[in-house]
């Protein structure tokens, strides 16, 4: 694949101009679009077919008093994000469906629907996504005139009797208590002797509301709140969402400051990777690898203490830089912990790539091709296992990635293997990178002072989390608090994946097959 | 006299209370074993290096409530793990531990098969158990229960046949007896065949298909709770000693070895003890060492390889022991 440039702005405004539909380079990303519901369609469709690597990262509903605004935020590989902004009417909200070219979509229109009331026509899987079944009709909390005190739920509804079909397929239910989740979320599998004939999802059992929630906190209160969002991730989260309040702010973080975040972000990928690295073998019944994996993971944890004082939650982001600095003293010992970890990593490639039982259950699991995985609009070690060379590090560096030597890892199988193994270099990978940000540490302060209250504007930010491309958009309207932020998180994007590979597969390769995403439904429903 | 000394040893020694000490002793030494090779502790509160966990995890069990879901066929759900514990415990007793089995000093003619019967009624009993519980999970662990014993069952019993031949006998005593030199040394081919088989048919790693908890959680076990699932949690693990038994019995030289002198009750079982603990190692480092295969796999390999590898083990061994041995041994 030759790495041709693709000027997407250009190609727009070629062949949109004299329209109605506006071209704007440089606002929110690198461009914003201007239509109206009869023309985004035909924007997307000409950035299809300009670049085959076109995807939608996200759609975001907001509520902008009179409309209601659907902005349809674009992933092109050499451009950036491009955003599509339509505004629909508050008392008839629709829209046509983008789920016939880009069907990775279905989930984003579904949210839009259930949490703003935007109807997207020719859309088939309307419904509830991430709201209870009983939240009653024409309430739509992320509305600003929504009126959520006394809210009158609906009945459970009685559980219909199963319509006679065939006798033959069994429903097994996954979660949302279930020994291969760890989070609750409920799939159905029907299921016809081992084959799994179809997949019916079901999330948002742990929706919080955290984006409603950040409306009503100050920005400083939000670093900590987007935290939380994901145990695991949660240097990411805070980073993300700092980077847009500073591309707002025009904030400049100093480069120790860089530094130290990308060290925090990179003990974040151990982290999680180590974890699913183990957990997959938990899945595939293979105890020992999952008990050692697991011991390994310690000596991360211990590096996110030193460095942060806390085991898990570094709570190190701030806006405009990061909170505490790293002690000259304790480098040696990070990087003797990292040493170790080294060590060890040979032995742990060997066996993911060599052991006969894991390829036996591995090897043509859940096998995505590469078109599949571009038309759903899969992101991180997933897609990247299936060959899709993206990576936010690379095609849009942020902190000091720019400025540090890594390798983009793919591997073309596209199998449950290739996405492990994925994964497995890039535990390497991030070991070297934070050795490098050690050893290249900046001298200078750590943190800039910015303003609490934050000037009106809008921004997108995005952050290569362990799970794939995090996306955070921001609006803000001149006050201390913030008037909408969007999140979308990468297991929501990756979905789509386990529902287009699980079906026809037996039902012994489902827990590897779902692990290989590195699921995190908390992030999921957020 | 003859009918204390017949109920002394079917209930007290080598009979029930012995096999279920040293079941519950096998399962802590397991346990341990495991923790060991994962770089954990184990098992270690209760007891001496938590000796007593197995015993302390089942009277634990004893005491919760029972419950039994309502569409379960309840005759058989609360039978099925009481008959298949009862079953493997009666097959243990036609081994000879202290140099004669619980229930006769000789046993008799073809009692091998009959050991082997009762293996296979036990797993079928364990399929009923999981069938009635009228459990999606249940139904699926229970249907993996019985799709792999048809894939090893036939191996199995192929494979204990070699050391028959060898001996010259389908009664296990007399194959015990025989082994003046163990036939692990005179046919070790069918040995490793033997535990690859056992370890299918012991449901461990990599073929503990029947209950992959991340697939059908519990398996069939899935809706067992109180004594109940005691006693299928027991029944595994008396399966386990039996299995490991039945290696000793029929490639270690049974309970038969080099020290001996005195009482000859304590040295045949201690000789016993020792060599089940050596299979029962061997069993869980395998268990240890590998991924949990798929049932589909399982059977291609049963059917593919394990199956024609047993006939040629047989052949091998008539061979060898009709024209090679008369001149060695």
């Amino acid at each position: 694949m030759s790495k041709k440039e693709i000027d997407m702005l250009s190609v727009l405004q070629s062949k949109f101009e004299g329209t109605s539909v506006q071209v704007r380079p440089e606002q929110l990303g690198k461009a914003e679009v201007i239509a109206d519901a009869s023309t985004h369609r035909d924007v997307l469709k000409a950035m299809l077919e300009a670049d085959e690597k076109t995807a939608v990262i996200a759609i975001t509903g907001i509520d902008l008093g009179a409309t209601i605004g659907v902005f349809y935020h674009i992933r092109t590989s050499e451009t950036g994000i491009i955003t599509i902004k339509v505004e629909v009417p508050k008392e008839e909200p629709q829209i046509k469906t983008i789920t016939d070219l880009m069907p990775g979509a279905t989930f984003d229109e579904m949210e839009v629907n259930d949490l703003l009331g935007v109807v997207f026509e020719g859309n088939p899987s309307l419904g509830r996504l991430v709201l209870p079944d009983n939240w009653p009709d024409g309430v739509y909390p992320l509305r600003k005139d929504a009126k959520l005190d006394n809210l009158q739920f609906k009945p459970t509804p009685p559980s219909e009797p199963e319509p006679a079909g065939n006798e033959n397929i069994v429903k097994v239910i996954v979660g949302p208590q279930h020994p291969a989740l760890l989070e609750p979320e409920k799939f159905v599998l029907k299921v016809e002797g081992e084959i799994v004939k179809d997949v019916e999802p079901r999330i948002g059992y742990v929706h919080r509301g955290i984006e409603k929630a950040t409306e009503s906190r100050t920005y400083l209160q939000d670093v900590y709140l987007v935290e939380r969002i994901c145990g695991i991730c949660n240097a990411c989260h805070a980073s993300c969402f700092v980077e847009t309040v500073e591309k707002i702010l025009k904030t400049e973080v100093p480069p120790r400051a860089k530094y130290i975040r990308t060290v925090l972000l990179e003990l974040n990928r151990l982290h999680s990777h180590l974890l699913t690295l183990g957990h997959a073998g938990l899945e595939i019944g293979f105890e020992t690898l999952f008990q050692y994996f697991w011991r390994d993971r310690e000596p991360i944890m211990d590096i996110t203490e030193i460095i942060s004082g806390n085991r898990v939650i570094s709570s190190g982001m701030t806006v405009g830089g990061v909170r505490r600095d790293i002690n000259e003293a304790d480098i040696p010992k990070i990087k003797g912990r990292l040493t170790d970890l080294k060590k060890k990593l040979p032995f742990y490639k060997n066996v993911y790539e060599d052991e006969p039982s894991i390829k036996m259950r591995m090897k043509n699991v859940g096998t995505l091709k590469r078109e599949d995985a571009l038309k759903l609009c899969i992101v991180g070690p997933t897609a990247r296992g299936s060959g899709v060379d993206i990576d936010v590090r690379k095609d849009e560096p942020y902190e000091a990635y720019g400025e540090i030597p890594f390798k983009l890892i793919t591997y073309n199988e596209g199998d449950t293997w290739a996405r492990m193994n994925v994964r497995m270099d890039e535990v390497e990978e991030s070991i070297n990178i934070i050795e490098y940000a050690l050893d290249n540490l900046p001298a200078g302060p750590f943190r800039v002072r910015v303003p609490r209250v934050v000037i009106a504007g809008e921004a997108v930010s995005r952050v290569e989390a362990p799970r794939g491309e995090l996306f955070y958009y921001l609006k803000s309207n001149g006050t201390a608090y913030p008037e909408r932020v969007k999140v979308r998180t990468p297991t929501f994007a990756n979905i789509p994946a386990f529902l287009a590979t699980a079906i026809g597969s037996s039902i012994a390769d489902v827990p590897p097959n779902f692990v290989s995403l590195d699921p995190c439904f908390s992030c999921t429903d957020r | 006299m003859l009918d204390f000394w017949l109920f002394f040893r079917v209930l007290v020694f080598p009979g029930f209370t012995f096999i279920l000490f040293l079941t519950l002793f096998c399962d802590w030494v397991e346990r341990k074993i495991e923790a060991r090779m994962q770089s954990r502790v184990g098992p270690a509160i209760a007891g001496p290096a938590g000796i007593l966990q197995p015993l302390a995890d089942f009277i634990k069990l004893l005491t919760k409530e029972e419950i039994i879901p309502r569409d379960a066929k309840k005759n058989v759900f609360r039978i099925a793990p009481l008959v298949a514990f009862s079953v493997m415990v009666f097959a243990i007793c036609f081994l000879p531990i202290d140099g004669s089995s619980a229930i006769s000093s000789s046993g008799f003619v073809g009692d091998l098969i009959v050991v082997m019967a009762l293996v296979t009624v036990a797993n079928f009993l364990l399929f009923m158990s999981g069938w009635a519980s009228a459990n999606p999970y249940g139904d699926i662990g229970a249907a993996r229960v019985l799709t792999q014993f048809l894939g090893y069952d036939i191996p199995l019993f192929l494979l204990a046949l070699t050391p028959a031949f060898l001996a010259g006998s389908l009664t296990i005593s007399i194959i015990a007896a025989n082994q003046y030199l163990p036939f692990i040394i005179l046919a070790p081919w069918g040995f490793v065949l033997f535990i690859v088989a056992l370890q299918a048919e012991l449901e461990k790693d990599p073929f503990d298909i029947p209950h992959a908890d991340s697939e059908v959680v519990g398996g069939l076990e899935t809706e067992y709770c109180g004594g109940k699932l005691a006693f299928l949690h027991l029944t595994r693990d008396v399966q386990i000693v039996l299995g490991a038994a039945l290696v000793v019995e029929l490639f270690l030289g049974g309970p038969y070895g080099p020290v001996f002198f005195g009482l000859p009750a304590f040295w045949y079982s201690l000789w016993f003890v020792l060599k089940l603990l050596v299979v029962v190692m061997i069993t869980e480092y395998v268990t240890c060492l590998f991924a949990r295969m798929r049932i589909d796999q399982v059977l291609t390999a049963n059917w593919r390889v394990l199956l024609p590898l047993s006939v040629l083990s047989l052949v091998l061994t008539v061979a060898m022991a009709t024209y090679v041995y008369p001149m060695v041994v």
